[in-house]
């Protein structure tokens, strides 16, 4: 099958798939969560108010109608405005994305770096004393709760020894600096336990392929069956899972950035959640699920494109 | 007939044991985690930690002989608070757990099972539900069912079972046309029978493989959603001790947040050591490694 | 190895840059850093319905009056006014002079990009859109049903679908370019405090009408400070400088005698600093240790805090030896725990007794104030006309006896056959904390106590539908006047409006009545004391705490204290930046 048709068959795979997930957010925001003319009020209200909201927001109208504005937003990306900073939400987003790959990118660059470094190094030590404490070492890294972590960094390095801003964010380069610098080093902390651990299983299963055995049979150090012929075919599940991470990366890390003010989306999210600004929490549950399924489809085609093996189906 | 489809797999359960036995690590964790769960059983009864709630001292008094955790800024115990904690934590690790793994591999099989109109319908349900945040569900979950124990079980329960079914239905379509299906069809089997007493035993060691993943899980989701607000109320819990210390750290007080986080420390640890352990054991695909 | 040197690379790279990352600063300019605990609703005066974004509007908008900056009890004076209003004999007709020469910031909107000379109808402008339904206001209490005619002009437009601005509102006129008229439907003590609210502050229609929707991020007014970005980008720092064009205001030079330090700038022109930075903080730690840092130049001392703070009502030396002042102020404000009166059992009033009794209000002043706040006997604050400095409340606790006894008398001995209680707090860590206390205080008698936390807006969402039984909230005062205080439990304000506890007594609703319409005199003070005393006997409410702000200040600030109403304060500040260099070196 052609690639593009493939392609093809894939988006209209999504839609209803986005369909499902705009049935499950209008449900849960339209249907059951509470009245949001008793959240918009403000502390003297009237019952003559109320109507008011309910017309203002279109809550007076059918249900299908209702559904419809939400379908209808997934396809625009035109999401009204917050009701609590009565901004336009997708200038918020817009606003928000910036700092939260500040911190994100540079975060998510380094940990895999490093962690790939990592992996290979104990596969080539496999079973030894290395590799087991660096297995070790790193699922002790991943029992720590994040929060746990941002605030005994938060305090100890930031505030006891100064060697990083405590909490804020100025905007443009190289003003921001200073601030992502420690919520950069807590992401690595916080997510280079399972990427260590993945990209380690990732190389060992090539190790243990017939074609390594063949390499070792010609004679081949080991090195140069590590790097030549390991990594390259280690890459597909390498890149599927960097791939896979990018959506997160735009959505930021929800408590480090609400923890160091950050004006990410991940601030932006639980700003929303503590303020029931139902059509952020929509705009941002739909948008990253789009981006989810975007992304899941790019690592879908790479798959296709990089490894003969895989079949378009 | 069944006798024969059980027993490659009483050898497989007999090979787990044997070498997690064997594997000392596996083995201490294994003894940690039925220590954490004998401590929530006896904290659940009420024999160890009933008044947590007792003041037994001042205010915030530092780890002493006499207190040794510490105290909270009632002058409460922080270390029943954490024992108390233990109980709260193995609930929510046992029932998310439960919920996850049932609800996962019922759907699974259903779906390897059936095909047709029945797996699309289910894939449908976990594609969408894969694609949105799973922090975004739990929130909503919690929105509908309120707060408190029960909605912890469900919102984490209900977005973590994806996975699972997703494993379980690829497995269960290998497994339908192997030949100890098709006998039992041949005697007359029903689809139930088939599905739960033929095929489900042969993918049980996922199940026992993700429930000690979603187990560890749970018990660290635990602490964001206390932190959301989200949390259990009205009794301790590791998370809420962890929101506590986020004010109390600046006057010093750093006891609340250290015996919370070195008893999920420990627990987790343990968990993701056996977790390891179990599928090394069992995964015959990754043996050896 | 590749990869290797490249991760090192990346981290040496972050180094050099982390290393050469030292602010810059210009030696001469005054900055003032501040910081927010919450996030700003962006700029539009009829939504700043919270502190936090009034504070931010009031640097850029005006109102006609303000409160003396310099003057205790609040004292209004004219701001943009030029003079106190002219008030007719009934009290009904305020005639206003606009100060001339006003003008609003420059700005695209104006023809040529130059603001304007103010005028009298951009009041009328600004008060009508605060009554625009459309806009959906949280200010319009304040107005509403109180000026003739804009009710009906609100209920007409709200049905039409663009609000019409030209139609004539009889109580709201222009009479000449310099001269308002309002004209009340009934008598309204209160009438010119709405008008020092950030809610009535002035704005321009060609901005309004210019950027629609995106008006809360293009603040245009008359006042000392702009944005200096030019749009609010809803960034976590907020910049402003001078306004350029910005009148003749010059620094009181009188005084109460408590401020009489506070008038070395007196006589100079407004504002002081050239610069004022806000960083949004709204977790407390991060903005404890900024302050902490000399990055800060105010800042309340969150609870967690007061250990390593204060000790004996005196900063510690390890703070006092950076050259930081302490200085307590009360808040116009009251902690409650409320009852929901639509709830047959609560109105048994032994029983409220008998829970107000069993509540040790020491115990938690000591837990999560400190020590620091005052007791409340009754609804009323210190500090306002109407509480009684003297006043005990018979029926509060501790008293365990009596609460038992009391209880009984409810008809619940020991508690028996008294239902579990669910009470409903927003969701913090600190009031969580405070609701445990509370249940363990209700155990005490037997009575059974669940909670339910919820975030803020879901919580407020609750009580206005009245579908809780016990809450805990606070008020804090929109203007100095106890009929603020004592409106909470008039029975027409019930849910939604502020009666939260849906509270409704003819009695006191008759009293109230003929009290709200009362100029201030002798005998309004008679009246509200009565009403304060009634409610404190009924236990209409359980009045916790009157809270004091406890602020610490770096040596460099001038002219700041704190105020709970003196939201454009900053004008006033001043930075000794000599002081700041010498200071900074002790950090």
């Amino acid at each position: 099958m052609n690639i593009w048709l493939y392609i093809i068959r894939k988006v209209v795979n999504m839609i209803p798939t986005l369909l499902g997930v705009c049935l499950i957010v209008f449900v849960l925001f339209n249907l059951v969560a509470p009245d949001p003319a008793l959240l918009l009020l403000g502390k003297h209200g009237t019952v003559e108010q109320i109507a008011q909201i309910h017309r203002e927001l279109g809550l007076d109208r059918p249900f299908w109608a209702q559904y419809f504005d939400i379908v209808k937003s997934a396809f625009t990306w035109d999401f009204g405005y917050s009701w609590s900073s009565k901004q336009e939400i997708w200038q918020m987003i817009k606003n928000g994305a910036f700092p939260s790959m500040a911190i994100t990118v540079p975060a998510f660059i380094l940990t895999n770096a490093i962690a790939i470094s990592i992996s290979l190094l104990v596969s080539f030590y496999r079973g030894k004393m290395l590799d087991k404490s660096v297995v070790f070492v790193c699922v002790a890294m991943m029992s720590i709760p994040g929060l746990a972590y941002i605030l005994f960094g938060q305090y100890f390095f930031a505030y006891k020894l100064g060697l990083f801003e405590i909490a804020g964010y100025e905007p443009g380069f190289p003003n921001f600096v200073p601030y992502v610098l420690l919520p950069i080093v807590l992401y690595l902390i916080m997510n280079i336990g399972p990427d260590v651990r993945y990209y380690r299983t990732a190389v060992l299963d090539e190790i243990y392929q017939d074609y390594v055995r063949t390499a070792r049979a010609k004679g081949l150090t080991e090195k140069k069956i590590l790097f030549k012929h390991v990594l390259k075919n280690a890459m597909i599940p390498i890149l599927t899972y960097l791939i896979i991470q990018i959506p997160f990366l735009v959505l930021g890390g929800i408590l480090t950035e609400s923890f160091f003010s950050i004006p990410g989306l991940g601030g932006l999210t639980i700003k929303a959640i503590n303020t029931s600004d139902f059509p952020v929490i929509k705009a941002m549950t739909i948008l990253s699920a789009v981006a989810f399924m975007v992304f899941n489809l790019l690592t879908d085609v790479l798959y296709t494109l990089v490894d003969p093996r895989a079949k378009l189906k | 007939m069944t006798t024969t489809t059980v027993r490659p797999n009483q050898s497989i359960w007999a090979h787990a044991a044997r070498s997690i036995y064997k594997d000392k690590l596996a083995f201490i964790s294994f003894v940690i985690v039925t220590v954490y769960m004998v401590m929530g059983i006896l904290a659940f009864t009420g024999v160890i930690a009933a008044d947590w709630s007792k003041e037994i001292g001042p205010s915030y008094s530092a780890p002493s002989a006499d207190y040794i955790f510490g105290t909270d800024i009632f002058g409460r115990s922080v270390f029943l608070k954490a024992i108390k904690g233990a109980e709260t934590a193995i609930s929510i690790g046992l029932v998310t757990a439960f919920i996850t793994v049932t609800l996962g591999s019922v759907l699974g099989l259903i779906a390897g099972y059936y095909g047709g109109k029945l797996d699309d319908f289910i894939g449908w349900i976990y594609t969408t539900i894969s694609s949105i945040p799973g922090i975004m569900l739990i929130i909503a979950i919690a929105f509908i069912i309120g707060k408190g124990l029960t909605a912890v079980y469900l919102s984490l329960g209900l977005t973590s079972w994806v996975g699972l079914c997703r494993v379980i239905r690829g497995e269960v379509i290998r497994h339908k046309d192997r030949e100890y299906v098709h006998a039992a069809s041949a005697i007359g089997g029903s689809d139930m029978r088939k599905m739960f007493r033929h095929i489900l035993p042969n993918v049980s060691h996922m199940m026992i493989i993700n429930f000690s993943l979603t187990f560890q899980m749970a018990i660290k989701s635990e602490v964001i959603l206390s932190y959301l607000g989200l949390g259990v109320q009205g009794r301790p819990s590791w998370g809420v001790m962890i929101d506590d210390a986020k004010l109390e750290l600046s006057r010093g007080v750093w006891w609340q947040l250290g015996a919370a986080t070195l008893f999920m420390f420990i627990i987790v640890l343990a968990l993701n050591i056996l977790g390891d352990a179990i599928r090394d054991a069992l995964d015959p695909k990754l043996k050896g490694k | 190895m590749n990869l290797k040197k490249c991760v090192i690379a990346i981290m040496a790279a972050s180094l050099v840059v982390f290393a050469g990352c030292t602010k810059k600063q210009n030696a001469s300019e005054r900055v003032l850093n501040l910081s927010s605990t919450a996030e700003i609703k962006g700029f539009d005066p009829i939504n700043a319905g919270d502190l936090y974004s009034g504070r931010e509007i009031s640097k850029i908008y005006e109102g006609l009056l303000e409160f003396h900056y310099l003057k205790m009890p609040y004292t209004l004076v004219p701001n943009l006014a030029e003079e106190m209003p002219q008030v007719s004999t009934d009290g009904l007709v305020y005639t206003f002079k606009i100060r001339p020469g006003v003008m609003f910031q420059d700005d695209a909107a104006f023809a040529g990009g130059k603001g304007r000379e103010l005028e009298a109808k951009d009041f009328v402008f600004s008060i009508k859109r605060l009554a625009d339904s459309k806009l959906n206001s949280e200010g319009w209490w304040v107005l509403d049903g109180k000026i003739k005619g804009l009710n009906e002009w609100r209920d007409k437009n709200s049905k039409l679908p663009a609000t019409n601005y030209d139609e004539e509102v009889e109580g709201l006129k222009a009479i000449d370019k310099y001269t308002l008229q309002f004209t009340l439907a009934k008598p309204f003590p209160q009438f010119l405090y709405s008008l020092a609210m950030p809610f009535t502050y002035a704005v321009s229609r060609e901005v309004a009408d210019k950027y629609g929707k995106e008006f809360l991020n293009h603040p245009v007014g008359t006042g000392p400070y702009k944005l200096e970005a030019g749009k609010f980008d809803q960034t976590k720092t907020i910049i402003y400088v001078k306004n350029p064009t910005f009148r003749k205001k010059l620094y009181p030079s009188d005084a109460s005698p408590e401020f009489q330090n506070l008038l070395a700038d007196a006589g100079k022109q407004l504002p002081l600093v050239d610069k004022v930075i806000v960083h949004v903080m709204v977790e407390s730690q991060p903005a404890w240790l900024k302050f902490n840092k000399g990055e800060l130049d105010f800042y309340g001392i969150p609870k967690d805090n007061f250990g390593t703070a204060i000790k004996d009502n005196k900063l510690t030396p390890d703070l006092s030896g950076k050259g930081m002042i302490l200085s307590i102020t009360p808040l116009l404000d009251v902690t409650y725990t409320g009852f929901n009166y639509e709830n047959k059992l609560f109105q048994n009033v032994n029983l409220r007794r008998a829970m107000y009794l069993a509540y040790d209000e020491g115990k938690s002043n000591e837990l999560f104030y400190n020590n620091t706040s005052f007791p409340a006997q009754s609804i009323v604050p210190p500090g306002i006309v109407g509480n009684m400095p003297d006043f005990k409340n018979p029926w509060k606790g501790p008293n365990l006896e009596l609460a038992k006894k009391t209880l009984a008398e409810a008809g619940y001995p020991e508690g028996k056959g008294l239902p579990e209680i669910t009470y409903d707090i927003s969701d913090s860590t600190t009031s969580r904390q405070m609701a445990e206390f509370f249940v363990k205080q209700m155990e005490q008698i037997g009575v059974k106590i669940k909670i339910v936390a919820s975030p803020w807006p879901e919580f407020m969402a609750k009580v206005k539908k009245k579908s809780v039984q016990m809450f805990g909230m606070a008020w804090g005062a929109d203007y100095p006047d106890a009929e603020n205080f004592l409106q909470l439990l008039y029975g027409p304000n019930k849910s939604p409006g502020a009666n939260s506890s849906n509270y409704d007594n003819p009695e006191y609703n008759k009293m109230f009545e003929k009290a709200a319409l009362m100029q201030d005199s002798p005998e309004r003070t008679k009246l509200y004391e009565e009403l304060n005393k009634f409610v404190a006997d009924n236990v209409v409410l359980m009045y916790n705490m009157h809270r004091q702000s406890y602020t610490l200040q770096q040596s460099w600030l001038r002219n700041y204290h704190t105020s709970d109403l003196h939201h454009n304060n900053v004008q006033y500040l001043n930075i000794d930046n000599e002081v700041k260099a010498q200071s900074l070196k002790k950090f």
